[in-house]
C-alpha cells in the first residue's frame, strides 16, 4: 500500500471510527443529555396545560429566558455557516478539517432555537398561524412585524443550512458506502450518499452548487442576527432601540458560535483520536476567530454604554444603561463583561491556546457569558423602562430553568445521535488537501478509535 | 442503453491522471471521462469540460423567490389594507426582508434541484460502477474507442491498470 492510499485510509478511517459501536461513555453522554432534554420537555408540558403562569413572566416583562435561550441559540448557529461558507468563500483551507461539526451544529442550534418562539405562545397549538397561508378568513400575517421576519429567517436558515450539510456529505457518505460491508449502515451511507459515484460531471456541477450554496448561505447568515436583532431594535423600548445592534448580534452570534465549536472539538478529538487530522492549528485559528469578535463585541459595549451615559440625566437610556450597571442585575452585567471581554483576551497568549482545558474553560466562559448577554439585553430593559410604576424584577421560575437546561440537553442529545449518523469530517476535502500536501501532517500515527 | 467500448485506466496520483487526460485530449480523444475521490483541479481542468449550467437553474430560481416575496407581502397586504401604526399599507422596506428571505429560499432550493439533475445525468454512459474504487483512493479514466494507441497512451503515463470494457 502507497503512502498516498493509507493516508486517505486514515481519513476514511477517522470518519469510520467516529460511527463505530458506541462505548459506555457514549451512552453515558447521551443519557444525560436525553434525560435533561426529556425533563425540560415535561417543564414545558406544564406550561402547554397550565399556561404561561407556570414562568416568571409578568407585565411589563413579558420576555425572559425563553427569549433569552431563543436568541443564544440562534447565535450559536451562525458559526457552521460562518466556517462553511464564508470561510470557503475566502479560500480559508483551515476550515477543511472542523466544518463538518460546525455545520452539524448550525443545524441542531437551529431546530432548537426555532422551538422557543413556539414554546413562548400562549397556545402553541396555533403557531401555524404564523406562516402565510390561504385561510377562509382572508387573514394573512402582517408582514411588517419583525416576528414574522424572524418565522421567514429562521425557516429559510433551517432549510438552507440543512441543505449545505447534506450536500456536502454525499461524496464522503459514498466513499464510506463504497468501503462498508452489506448492512444497515451501507444502505445509511448510500441513502446519504444520493447515488454519487464521483463523476467529473457530478464534480464539475457538484462544485458549482457548492459554491452558490455559499453564496446564498453568506448574506443569509448576516441577515438571520440582524433580524433577530431588529426583532429589539424597532422597538422604542431604551437599551433596544440601537442602530448598532444588527453588527452587534452579528459579532456576537459569531463569538458564541465559535466558542461552543471549540467546546465540541476539544473534547471530540480527544475521544476519537481526530489530533492528527484536527490539529492545534486548526484550533489556533478558531481562536483567532474568537478574539476578533470578543474585540467587536467589547467594542459594542463600550460603544452602547458611552453613548448613553453621554445623553442627558433624564434620559431613559441613561437611565436603563445604569440599572445595568448598579441595578438588580448589575452582577450578571460583570460576569457578562469578564466572560466575553477579559476570558477572550487570554487568547493572546500562546501557551493558553496550546492548552486544550484552558482553551475549554475559556470557551465554556464565553457561551455563559453570550447567554448572559442576551439575558442582559432582553430582562434589564423590559424591567427598568420608561414608566417608573412598571419597573419590576423579573426571576425567571424553575420551569424556565428547566426548558433552558433541557434545551442544551436536547442539542448535545441530537448532536450525539448526528456524530454517529454523519461523517464528522469532510473526507474528500481532506483528501483533496492531502494529495496537494495541505492536510495535516502525519496521517499515520495511533488508530482512532471509538470511545 | 448498450454502453459503448473503451479502455478504463486506474491512477493513484491526481498529476499523472491529469497528464493523460490532457494526452488524450491532445490527441484528439473527445470523449474522455474521469471519476475521482475529490474535484482535483488539475484533472477538472485538464477536461476542458464546459462550465456547468447549474447557474441557469439557479438565477432563475432566485428571482421567482424575490418575485413571489413581493407579490406575497404587497398582495396579502392588499387584501385586508389595514393601516396599522401610520404607516401605508405597502410599506416595501419591511417587506424587503421578507423578499430577500425568499430570494435565498428559493434560489438554494432551485440551486440543489440543478444539482440533482447534474448528479443525475453525471451517471449517463458512465463505466464507473458504484462500489469500486473511485470515490475513495483511485482515479478512474474512461476513454471511448478501441485504439489500441489509446492503450498504450494510459499504460504509459502511468496506469496502474488499463482494461477494456465492457
Amino acid at each position: 500500500m502507497t503512502s498516498r492510499e493509507a493516508a486517505f485510509r486514515r481519513i476514511e478511517d477517522a470518519a469510520r471510527a467516529a460511527h463505530g459501536p458506541p462505548g459506555p461513555a457514549y451512552f453515558l453522554a447521551l443519557a444525560i443529555a436525553g434525560g435533561t432534554a426529556a425533563f425540560g420537555g415535561w417543564a414545558y408540558s406544564l406550561i402547554v396545560r397550565g399556561g404561561l403562569h407556570w414562568t416568571g413572566l409578568e407585565r411589563p416583562g413579558m420576555w425572559g429566558n425563553l427569549i433569552t435561550d431563543f436568541v443564544f441559540w440562534v447565535g450559536i448557529a451562525h458559526s457552521g455557516t460562518l466556517i462553511s461558507a464564508i470561510l470557503f468563500l475566502f479560500r480559508a483551507r483551515f476550515r477543511t478539517a472542523v466544518y463538518r461539526v460546525a455545520e452539524m451544529m448550525t443545524v441542531f442550534a437551529v431546530m432548537t432555537a426555532g422551538l422557543y418562539p413556539i414554546f413562548h405562545l400562549g397556545r402553541p397549538w396555533f403557531a401555524y398561524w404564523l406562516l402565510p397561508y390561504p385561510n377562509q378568513r382572508l387573514l394573512w400575517p402582517n408582514f411588517r412585524s419583525p416576528l414574522i421576519w424572524d418565522v421567514f429567517a429562521v425557516s429559510t436558515y433551517l432549510i438552507v443550512s440543512t441543505i449545505f450539510l447534506f450536500v456536502g456529505v454525499a461524496p464522503d457518505a459514498a466513499a464510506l458506502r463504497d468501503r462498508e460491508p452489506p448492512g444497515w449502515r451501507r444502505k445509511l451511507y448510500g441513502a446519504l450518499a444520493f447515488g454519487w459515484r464521483g463523476t467529473d460531471e457530478q464534480w464539475r456541477h457538484y462544485t458549482r452548487a457548492y459554491l452558490f450554496f455559499a453564496a446564498f448561505a453568506t448574506p443569509l447568515v448576516v441577515s438571520v442576527h440582524s433580524v433577530v436583532s431588529w426583532d429589539f431594535a424597532v422597538s422604542i423600548l431604551p437599551g433596544w432601540h440601537s442602530t448598532l445592534f444588527p453588527p452587534y448580534f452579528v459579532a456576537g452570534a459569531i463569538l458564541s458560535g465559535v466558542a461552543m465549536v471549540i467546546t465540541i472539538l476539544v473534547p471530540l478529538r480527544k475521544a476519537f483520536r481526530l489530533e492528527e487530522l484536527i490539529t492545534q492549528r486548526h484550533l489556533d485559528m478558531l481562536c483567532r476567530l474568537v478574539i476578533l469578535t470578543s474585540l467587536i463585541v467589547t467594542y459594542s459595549y463600550a460603544t452602547e454604554l458611552l453613548l448613553a451615559v453621554r445623553e442627558p440625566a433624564s434620559d431613559p437610556e441613561r437611565g436603563t444603561f445604569l440599572y445595568r450597571l448598579g441595578g438588580d442585575y448589575a452582577p450578571l452585567w460583570y460576569l457578562m463583561v469578564a466572560c466575553n471581554c477579559l476570558g477572550p483576551a487570554l487568547l493572546f497568549l500562546r501557551r493558553v491556546r496550546e492548552r486544550p482545558a484552558a482553551l475549554l474553560a475559556i470557551c465554556v466562559l464565553v457561551n455563559v457569558g453570550m447567554w448572559l448577554e442576551r439575558f442582559n439585553i432582553v430582562v434589564t430593559s423590559l424591567a427598568h423602562d420608561r414608566l417608573p410604576f412598571d419597573w419590576r424584577v423579573y426571576t425567571p421560575s424553575w420551569v424556565e430553568w428547566a426548558m433552558t437546561f433541557g434545551a442544551f440537553g436536547w442539542f448535545f442529545f441530537l448532536f450525539l445521535l448526528g456524530l454517529k449518523l454523519v461523517p464528522p469530517i469532510s473526507i474528500a476535502e481532506l483528501k483533496e488537501e492531502h494529495a496537494h500536501g495541505e492536510a495535516g501532517a502525519g496521517l499515520a500515527g495511533e488508530e482512532p478509535h471509538a470511545p | 442503453m448498450r454502453p459503448e467500448p473503451g479502455f478504463l485506466a486506474t491512477y493513484l496520483e491526481p498529476a499523472q491522471a491529469a497528464r493523460a487526460v490532457a494526452a488524450l485530449r491532445a490527441r484528439g480523444q473527445r470523449d474522455v471521462r474521469v471519476a475521482a475521490p475529490a474535484p482535483f483541479p488539475e484533472l477538472m481542468a485538464a477536461l476542458r469540460a464546459p462550465p456547468s449550467f447549474v447557474g441557469w437553474i439557479t438565477f432563475p430560481g432566485a428571482l421567482l423567490g424575490l418575485t413571489g416575496g413581493l407579490l406575497l407581502t404587497i398582495l396579502t397586504s392588499l387584501t385586508w389594507a389595514e393601516v396599522t401604526g401610520g404607516k401605508p399599507v405597502v410599506s416595501l422596506p419591511p417587506f424587503i426582508v421578507i423578499t430577500f428571505e425568499l430570494t435565498v429560499l428559493v434560489g438554494s432550493l432551485a440551486n440543489l434541484l440543478a444539482l440533482v439533475i447534474g448528479a443525475r445525468r453525471g451517471l449517463r454512459r458512465g463505466h464507473f460502477a458504484q462500489g469500486g474504487p473511485f470515490t475513495r483512493d483511485r482515479i478512474g479514466i474512461f476513454c471511448a474507442g478501441v485504439d489500441p494507441a489509446v492503450e498504450r497512451l494510459l499504460r504509459e503515463s502511468g496506469a496502474e491498470e488499463v482494461t477494456r470494457v465492457p
